[in-house]
């Protein structure tokens, strides 16, 4: 088939199989959760069947390594496409099983829970292949409708309706103002899609510099919303603090990382002719993030606003290889992000179950859980430490490689500022751990338990923070491999 | 005097700057929802503008990109009420307001 | 050499053993025995062998003129991880040569010793095996400190005993103060540590490597710029300073005495406060190649040396008194490898850690004796406490410096060598210095077994420790007493090795030297430490009179040196007032300014645009949008203003 200007389409639609996959496991969790009772299945179908199609979906990307084709010049299907495929369907895996007894406890409409956590899945790996401005577009719009309604899908928990209403309406602004951005770069670009943009903007023949340049402000004000980046960081704390944890841990994870892909893809692709326009701005965006996360990451009581203000400094860190993308950062940064991504879904499901025995989410509230869970407490500690970059787990030697690679593109100072903020950032860990080790128990202090498939989510994310840790290089191999249809 | 492609980036533009004076203005969720949609239909003028103007339009070979743009965000804008409007609903039925200066039990 | 069962490059097995025993005791130690402390022990014998069987094997080396001693041999390594086409190397590698041969013998010697002993003095106390197990995750750590051949290594190894550090001060955290004092090491020493990782990835970015012979090498040949390689060794040093608890980052060592004493005794004064001085001393030749930097060291050093030891003359803890000369004959280290003395600065780093962690089990066993440790309620007890007595007072001569007792011998090497290369107000500073070593040492002495019990019941309640705690004192101070003696060279060639340590542990463009005993400068050092004992019996005798009338003659002085010249209140007030009130800033701006102050002006730019727009009256979603819209803006700003 062809396009009106004559160029071939391909439209081999098993290219988009775990896409597929994804959707109709979606519809079927919404048609299954409605017909429950006629169709006599228990609650704890709905999460089953998800991953039941979750692990379909992994299987069909992974019919796509080493490809490198594209779906009707929408979508790409690379190693970076299958590598992100394969993150965000093991971040949703990790989530469901790690949460499902939250979810069915506290969450309300378990049925669009599942089958929209589903489809901001989908809406995520479509934002890592996007070819195409409209494609990107559209799928940021999927993840993040989505996700407006997951937040607020908390069960008697006010917050979460408030949450779920700044972020749609912050939302809306952001992605009005990327639009905005994007009709300017399809203005100077001449097209929405990402080679021919790039072709013209390295033609140098535009004379539309004033646009590009907001619209390069209006792009990275978007995707710094998305991204949680100061100044449009201010959604973040709120979100995170009226999501149900699951969907916290969520949005931390898979949302940060849609981000990221897109960014890479955007500015090591179609912008990337542009660099001296944007590397300042995102210079002093990633400077501004990581002193302002972590300083007032200092002063927060509640656990998951702690950990939103810890995630808003670890954007600054990997924003820093923006600035400096190159093969090298970008294979750094991937590294990280996966890293970054285990050891935050640790500490997530290390806190998802805590609040599943105890309903608090105060900082304090964890005293003493060394002596009445010790094992959680090992993993809550091991994330905790493997954020604030100790050696031997995985944030010390992904941070350590990333900040490598950014010196190695001529950046030092940012990242001597960095590693400054990092070391506040230690401050603030260490009085979760300390709450946990060096108090005892308030209260009930007999010894409990986690359910399995607590053990089973906090044990594969302690053994992975572990695992990049001490021996990082097939997480490397893979980054490498993924990062490298970019630059070629 | 022609109308051309600055002009309607001005205009694009000033109705863009509308929408954001609304959106950080309004205390009411319906009215900062209306700055949003001048926000998006400030986008929507500056595609068709630059689609209407680009060398591929006059020459025939346009393959309407900004004009398909323009089409997606129309639905998107409608979805993005919806979604909105039923948060909108959710904490009115819980807190009886939609007043933006009194939903702000989140912060710092 | 008949023995190549272990020999140099099976070094990586030393720390492997105690890490074990980590894991083992850690997770198992419930299921073991006595919660598998014996393990331990025998683990840390199974090492000190070990350490015996490769310093055959150095010896053997060396004899065979393999190598020159300090050239050593990169005797291990294999790639741990190796990314991006070697973009991004990071070698497992082990280094031996003279210098790591000075270290392993103290490190695993001291620990077996200080395993032994907590055996008596940790009985009965909760979490007893998991205090062997911390033990030795902390001994593995600072085996594979000493024996890395490449930065990172080491650096990973750096922060493995911070956090075993970390761990044992805060061992008793049910007490407030042990658990403030454990953040405070942390977090000061993890101040330090930026520094090395910032002076590490300077480093590599130059070379490409992290492997620190190379390293050197490149220093050598002059491929780094002079301000660049300065502000890099710079960087490096802050590290060691805040591992080894040099002005400024010393404030946490007095602290860290929180902890249970034999952990004092082997971390705080053996050990991991060494490992600052053993970084710059393995540095030390690129440390030659800029003079600056290496000036840093010795007047950090000699600015150390005289504080702590003037805020050791009036401390009333038995252990911060010991902390407070810890940290200052870390000085006396640095000053030494600010002259570049090498052979010097392992020396008294050698000594130092047998004198100073048998005078740490000795206090160990007087606390445990009285469950006192201020000077105040103790007098008196050489009578309760002979072997305690005796031993103490051994590693106290040896600590100020009387001779033939250790630490004369290592003092005098340094005081020599200042005297030679360096300036000559830093050789009077640290004379100076050695005077008020003997001074506060004989104080403490003094305090502690002569006179008249201050507390009655603390003294009736003393008995002496059992021998399980003796022993080790026993052992540690018959080492006291003569391991100053290698300095000889026949006592070296006696031993099997080429000479005395002159010989052994020399910079290669130094090349080695042969021990002469300067009779006449000895004489003075002798001197100086013999009035400084005289003037603390002087002043402390007895009922101490002169002390009291003296600290009410200058009661401001007195004030300074026990508040410790109010470092630590200036600390604590730049944290309180400049990072937390920074950090308080920033939060009061996300909820202030951008909720009120923020709206005000930006009242006047929409009110320009022609919007009615009502003071106070706007919620917190508009704030956030105008952020966001300030934010497009500054954007936009930036953008213009850099293209």
């Amino acid at each position: 088939m062809t396009d009106l200007l004559g160029n071939d389409l391909n439209l081999q639609y098993e290219l988009l199989g775990p896409e597929i996959a994804l959707v109709i496991t979606a519809a079927l969790v919404l048609f299954a959760d409605a017909f429950r009772r006629e169709l006599k299945i228990g609650q704890s179908a709905i999460p089953a069947i998800s991953i039941l199609g979750l692990v379909v979906a992994l299987l069909l990307s992974l019919l796509w390594i080493d490809e490198n084709k594209d779906f009707a010049r929408l979508v790409t299907i690379d190693n970076f496409t299958t590598f992100f495929r394969v993150l965000f369907i093991a971040v949703t895996v990790v989530v469901i099983i790690g949460s499902h007894e939250y979810i069915e406890r506290r969450v309300s409409h378990l049925g669009e829970f599942y089958s929209l956590l589903l489809l901001s899945t989908v809406g995520a790996m479509l934002m890592a292949g996007a070819r195409d401005l409209l494609t990107a577009y559209l799928a940021i719009e999927v993840m993040s409708f989505s996700l407006y309604i997951l937040v607020s899908l908390a069960k008697s928990d006010t917050r979460s309706g408030e949450a779920s209403l700044k972020y749609v309406l912050l939302g809306g602004v952001a992605s009005a103002m990327l639009l905005y951005g994007l009709s300017f770069l399809y203005g100077v670009g001449g097209s929405t899609q990402y080679t021919e943009i790039a072709a013209a903007l390295s033609d140098g023949t535009s004379t539309l510099e004033l646009p590009l340049l907001l619209g390069l402000a209006l792009i990275i004000a978007g995707l710094g919303f998305k991204a949680s980046a100061v100044p449009f960081h201010m959604w973040t704390p709120d979100a995170y603090e009226g999501a149900p944890i699951p969907i916290t841990a969520y949005l931390s994870a898979t949302s940060k990382a849609a981000t990221f892909a897109l960014l890479l893809r955007w500015f090591a692709g179609p912008l990337l002719p542009a660099i001296d326009s944007w590397q300042w701005m995102i210079s002093v965006l990633a400077v501004l993030t990581m002193v302002i996360g972590n300083l007032v990451a200092l002063q927060q009581s509640n656990i998951k606003r702690l950990l939103a203000y810890s995630s808003i400094g670890q954007v600054g860190f990997m924003l820093m290889a923006i600035v400096t993308i190159s093969d090298q950062t970008g294979s750094a940064l991937l590294l990280h992000l996966s890293g970054y991504i285990i050891t935050n879904l640790a500490v997530f499901m290390g806190v998802i179950a805590f609040y599943n025995r105890t309903g608090r989410e105060e900082i304090v509230a964890f005293r003493g859980l060394a002596q009445t869970n010790p094992y959680l407490a090992l993993v809550i500690t091991a994330g905790l430490f493997s954020l604030a970059g100790m050696p031997l787990l995985a944030g010390f030697l992904t941070k350590f490689i990333l900040f490598q690679s950014v010196v190695s593109g001529g950046y030092t100072w940012l990242v001597v500022t960095a590693l400054l903020a990092s070391t506040v950032s230690l401050y603030y860990y260490l009085q979760v751990i300390r709450q946990m080790y060096m108090y005892q128990p308030e209260g009930d202090a007999s010894r409990w338990r986690l359910s399995p498939t607590g053990y089973l989510a906090t044990g594969a994310m302690l053994v992975g923070v572990v695992w990049v840790g001490v021996y990082a290089a097939p997480f490397y191999t893979a980054a490498d491999r993924a990062i490298a249809p970019l630059f070629t | 005097m022609t109308v051309d492609l600055a002009h309607y980036l001005a205009v694009s533009g000033i109705i863009f700057g509308i929408g954001v004076a609304i959106a950080l203005s309004k205390r009411n969720v319906v009215a900062v929802l209306m700055g949003i949609e001048l926000m998006l239909n400030a986008s929507n003028l500056a595609f068709l503008a630059f689609s209407r103007f680009s060398g591929a339009f006059q020459d025939g070979t346009e393959p309407l990109a900004g004009h398909t743009f323009v089409v997606f965000v129309l639905t998107v804008a409608a979805a993005e009420a919806a979604v909105a409007l039923a948060m909108a609903v959710l904490i009115y039925r819980r807190r009886e307001t939609v007043d933006l200066d009194r939903i702000s039990v989140l912060r710092w | 050499m008949g023995i190549d069962l272990v020999g140099m490059e099976d070094v990586w097995i030393l720390p492997a053993i105690p890490f074990a025993v980590f894991i083992l005791v850690s997770f198992f130690g419930r299921l073991i025995p006595r919660n598998g402390d014996f393990i331990a022990v025998l683990g840390m014998a199974l090492v000190v062998l070990l350490v015996g069987l490769v310093l055959v094997d150095f010896q053997g080396a060396f004899h065979d003129e393999v190598f020159a001693p300090i050239a050593g041999a990169n005797t291990y390594s294999f790639d741990w991880i190796d990314i991006g086409d070697g973009f991004f190397v990071i070698e497992f590698s082990t280094y031996v040569d003279a210098v790591t041969m000075v270290m392993l013998p103290v490190v695993s010697f001291v620990s077996l010793m200080v395993l032994v002993y907590s055996i008596g003095y940790m009985k009965g106390e909760a979490r007893y095996g998991w205090y062997f197990a911390a033990l030795s995750f902390f001994v593995a750590a600072m085996l594979l400190l000493v024996i890395s051949g490449n930065l990172l290594q080491l650096y990973l190894a750096w922060e493995g005993v911070g956090l075993a550090s970390y761990l044992l001060i805060g061992f008793y955290w049910e007490r407030q103060s042990a658990a403030e004092a454990a953040k405070k090491a942390f977090i000061t020493t993890r101040i330090g540590d930026v520094g090395l990782l910032i002076g590490i990835i300077l480093l590599w970015r130059v070379t490409g490597t992290f492997d620190i012979q190379e390293i050197i090498h490149a220093a050598e040949e002059g491929v780094f710029g002079q301000t660049y390689l300065t502000v890099a060794m710079l960087f490096l040093f802050a590290g060691a300073a805040g591992k080894s608890a040099q002005f400024p980052f010393h404030v946490w060592l007095p602290d860290a005495m929180e902890g249970p004493t034999p952990v004092s005794a082997l971390i705080h004064a053996a050990t991991m406060v060494v490992a600052g001085v053993y970084l710059v001393a393995r540095m030390l030749p690129v440390y030659d190649e800029v003079l600056i930097a290496r000036d840093v060291v010795l007047y950090v050093g000699l600015i150390t040396a005289l504080m702590a030891a003037t805020m050791g003359l009036v401390a009333t803890d038995i252990k911060r008194v010991l902390a407070f000369s810890t940290v200052s004959q870390l000085g006396f280290m640095f000053a030494a490898l600010g002259v570049g003395a090498l052979t010097a600065a392992m020396f008294h780093l050698f000594t130092h850690a047998f004198f100073k962690s048998l005078l740490f089990l000795g206090s160990g066993s007087v606390i445990h004796a009285t469950e006192q440790q201020e000077v105040g309620e103790l007098g008196g007890l050489r009578k309760k406490m002979p072997i305690t007595a005796l031993t103490f007072t051994i590693g106290s001569l040896a600590l100020a410096g009387i001779p033939v007792f250790a630490g004369f011998w290592s003092k005098d090497e340094i005081l020599h060598d200042l005297q030679h290369y360096g300036p000559f107000a830093a050789y009077v500073i640290l004379a100076v210095t050695a005077a008020l070593t003997a001074i506060y040492t004989t104080r403490l002495v003094l305090l502690t077994f002569f006179g008249k019990p201050k507390n009655e019941q603390a003294y009736e309640h003393a008995h002496e420790s059992p021998p399980i705690m003796t022993g080790p004192l026993v052992i540690l101070a018959v080492l006291a007493l003569v391991v100053g003696f290698i300095t000889y060279q026949g006592v070296g060639e006696s031993l099997g090795f080429v000479g005395g340590i002159g010989e052994l542990v020399y910079l290669p463009h130094h090349g080695p030297h042969v021990f002469k005993l300067d009779i006449a400068f000895a004489a003075v050092a002798t001197a100086t430490a013999v009035v400084g004992v005289a003037i603390g019996i002087m002043y402390w005798w007895g009922d101490a009179r002169r002390a009291i009338a003296a600290q009410s003659w200058a009661p401001e002085l007195h004030q300074l040196l026990v508040r410790r010249y109010y470092l630590d209140e200036l600390y604590q007030g730049v944290i309180n007032h400049v990072v937390l009130g920074a950090a308080a800033v920033v939060a009061w701006f996300d909820k202030r300014v951008v909720n009120e102050t923020g709206v005000d002006g930006s009242t006047q730019f929409v009110g320009f645009l022609g919007y009615r727009f009502k003071f106070l009256q706007t919620g917190r979603i508009p704030h956030y949008v105008l952020g966001m819209a300030l934010g497009v803006a500054a954007l936009a700003v930036v953008a213009i203003g850099t293209t």
